[in-house]
């Protein structure tokens, strides 16, 4: 369970099946190596995560730099908005749904690829692993506004991303 | 006491941070208390919560390959001998 869904994570830090093939190949044997230092009876799934995120840093010759992105950091709720305007009315239909239900997971996947390397690891962090902004912080070692900012910047790029890709979708 | 509600400003503000259960006790209460009066923001929010999860699984389909799983059990397997 937790090699499956730090493969997921894996996939989108890396854009790429190989590489997270690799990424998550040398994170186990890293584990194995240094499976002394997991404290018993602290978070398994996190520690294991970290070691899979710092290496991803280190082949990824990875620097912390600032996006500067065309995104607030409030909700814009754009999907909904853009929703009601092309009539889809939460009263009478399940807009998130019939949205979504247009593209399938290699077009989400893709959406979120796209987005800056620092928006795309908190995201997903956030996404599939569930984790708090705290957890996030500690494994991607930045403030946890930091974190907050990238996750709800990152969700704002997202939704005009795939109301784009609905768009375009026949 | 009790706490006043957010108005629909305050509460589509927080909608993230509700979302992700990172709001202090005082500020979900808030929340809800205008979530249980103002339709439009609850609209607002049922949507994003629906689409938060459509996202969630369509990123869950993604799945380890076999051979991948293989070898990971191998290698942990060995450490474990």
């Amino acid at each position: 369970m937790v090699l499956d869904t730090a493969y997921r994570v894996a996939l989108r830090y890396t854009r790429n099946p190989d590489d997270a093939a690799d990424l998550l190949q040398e994170a186990t044997l890293r584990a194995l190596k240094s499976k002394d230092t997991f404290v018993p009876g602290s978070n398994f799934r996190a520690w294991f995560l970290t070691i899979m995120t710092r290496l991803w840093w280190r082949m990824a010759k990875k620097i912390h730099t600032e996006v500067d992105v065309d995104a607030g950091e409030e909700p814009e709720v754009y999907l909904y908005q853009q929703c009601r305007a092309a009539g889809l009315h939460p009263e009478t239909i399940d807009p998130a749904r019939t949205i979504l239900a247009k593209l399938d997971a290699d077009q989400v996947s893709a959406a979120i690829d796209d987005l800056p390397e620092d928006y795309r690891a908190a995201l997903a962090l956030n996404l599939l692993e569930n984790l708090s902004y705290q957890e996030i912080a500690e494994l991607l070692e930045c403030p946890i506004g930091t974190v907050r900012s990238r996750i709800h910047r990152g969700r704002n790029i997202l939704q005009r991303r795939l109301w784009a890709m609905v768009q375009e979708t026949p | 006491m009790s706490l006043t509600a957010y108005d629909c400003a305050e509460t589509i503000r927080r909608l993230n941070d509700y979302l992700d259960r990172e709001l202090s006790p005082e500020e979900v209460e808030m929340v809800e208390a205008h979530l249980a009066t103002c339709e439009h923001c609850a609209a607002e929010y049922g949507f994003e919560q629906v689409l938060l999860g459509e996202i969630k699984a369509k990123m869950a389909q993604a799945t380890m390959p076999e051979e991948l799983r293989a070898r990971l059990q191998a290698f942990i397997a060995k450490a474990r001998d």
